[in-house]
């Protein structure tokens, strides 16, 4: 592996770039994820999340236990909009997305 | 609507139809998701012979194993949520399915999440070149889809999942230019295996890696790096075997806390000699709870379903006291011997129950 490794494919973000975060002291997955956009496309991580801990681990010495898992959002994986609010009225809002928007008439305000 | 159910299964691979059959065959209400269309989860593709599987099953191969678990469940009450997934956790506790077209919250009384293993990347550069794939992949193209995913190819990584996909590979004309690990040694525990790729003068790179993939819109070349050379290589197909992790997602929408043992893929839900998580009504069966053989997945799956069983008041605790001292003897049997470092995670796991290293991750 060399500086121009890309490390997360989905925002293409290489090796060199991480390790620079790192160098402004990121320490964690989501360090390195507010700092660069890594692990912020499609696939939500699901590839880059090992990969970005051994860089960290060879970078800081930290061993792998100290590294924190990042942060994991609802939805679990990508769903159409129109499909997510689908009969939001009748039942309990969403954990994590919905309390942040308000339902009226199963309309999104 | 809500969906009312005893019990929940998240995936319907090995070790979720195990736990549905523990369950299922006493009588619960059980309810299966899945986000594939079929049943079965990765053994549909395993045509390897499975050699160390728990009573009653003698060796067979995966997708004839993937058969009989699912066949043993007919004569039950089980609901499929095929092609369904669940996205999240209602406010209520209730947990969110889609079919991709609604959403709807499906209320159980216990939930097992049987959700497997993720495959990690193997990075150097190029590695995201059109034509390097993991092994699973790999594997997945020739006996799910009959797709031959190359014709010349490299496997990186030499567990005795990466010498199956050669051989499986080979059997169907691939030409396999070698096989690179970077340890001195091969990591297959099974001789068998590797007397097989030795027959089809399949060369064994030790003490290698790749240095670089190059192409022009695919993979068209590679260099091997060896201690003292570089060797280059012309290929359309790197299979990369970078070990397995457990999916956490789900757990991590629960609420569950977690620990850490590198023998079982790194971070895995925190969890007792029961497969409970800290959340009390939430359970984890197979690949979720630390990597391991298909035999000792099926085990985890049993063990958290006669749990289920004993909370819900459907066996007696001295029956379930019983059954669960079985199966953790044959647990025993099946890892201690074929992956002593596993079986000793696992306990150590289990030790640090009160201890997690991570807790109250989830934040509204």
């Amino acid at each position: 592996m060399d500086k121009t490794t890309i490390i997360c494919r989905c925002e293409e973000i290489n090796c060199e770039e991480i390790e620079e975060a790192i160098g402004h002291d990121a320490r964690t997955f989501d360090d390195i994820k507010r700092l660069t956009r890594c692990g912020m496309g499609p696939c939500q991580a699901k590839i880059c999340i090992s990969l970005v801990a051994d860089v960290i681990h060879e970078q800081t010495g930290s061993h792998l236990h100290e590294i924190p898992l990042p942060r994991m959002r609802m939805p679990i994986s990508p769903i159409k909009l129109e499909t997510l609010a689908t009969n939001s009225t009748t039942f309990s809002s969403v954990k994590s997305v919905m309390d942040e928007v308000e339902l009226e008439e199963g309309k999104v305000r | 609507m809500v969906m009312e159910t005893d019990v929940l299964i998240i995936g319907a691979g090995p070790a979720g139809l195990a736990a549905a059959y523990e369950t299922a065959s006493r009588g619960l209400d059980v309810t299966i998701v899945d986000e594939s269309i079929s049943k079965g989860g990765q053994l549909c593709q395993q045509t390897q012979i499975l050699r160390t599987l728990p009573s009653p099953f003698l060796a067979m191969r995966g997708y004839e194993l993937a058969n009989t678990l699912i066949n043993q469940l007919d004569e039950f009450s089980v609901r499929y949520l095929l092609g369904h997934r669940m996205i999240g956790t209602y406010k209520d506790g209730s947990i969110g399915i889609t079919d991709e077209t609604n959403v709807f919250p499906v209320n159980p009384k216990k939930i097992i999440v049987a959700t497997g293993a993720a495959e990690k990347a193997v990075p150097f550069p190029k590695w995201t070149l059109p034509g390097v794939i993991t092994v699973g992949a790999a594997q997945t193209l020739v006996n799910r889809d009959f797709v031959t995913p190359g014709k010349n190819a490299v496997i990186i990584g030499s567990s005795d999942f990466a010498m199956d996909v050669a051989i499986q590979l080979s059997d169907v004309g691939v030409n396999i230019i070698g096989i690179v690990e970077s340890l001195p040694k091969i990591l297959a525990r099974d001789a068998e295996k590797t007397e097989h790729i030795m027959q089809r003068s399949i060369p064994l790179y030790l003490r290698s890696s790749i240095k670089e993939a190059r192409g022009n819109g695919e993979v068209e070349e590679i260099d091997i790096q060896f201690p003292d050379r570089i060797m280059t290589e012309k290929v359309d197909l790197v299979c990369v075997d970078g070990g397995r992790t457990p999916i956490l997602d789900a757990f991590y929408q629960l609420g569950c806390s977690f620990g850490f043992q590198e023998e079982l893929g790194g971070w895995l839900p925190q969890y007792n000699e029961f497969l409970q998580t800290d959340c009390k009504d939430v359970f984890l069966a197979g690949n979720a709870a630390g990597i391991s053989s298909q035999g000792a997945l099926l085990i985890t799956g049993r063990i958290p379903g006669v749990r289920v069983c004993e909370e819900l008041n459907i066996i007696s605790k001295q029956e379930a006291e019983h059954e669960r001292a079985s199966h953790w003897k044959e647990l025993e049997n099946l890892e201690a011997k074929l992956f002593p470092e596993k079986w000793e995670a696992r306990l150590n796991h289990i030790k640090n129950y009160a201890n997690p290293l991570l807790k109250d991750q989830f934040i509204s």
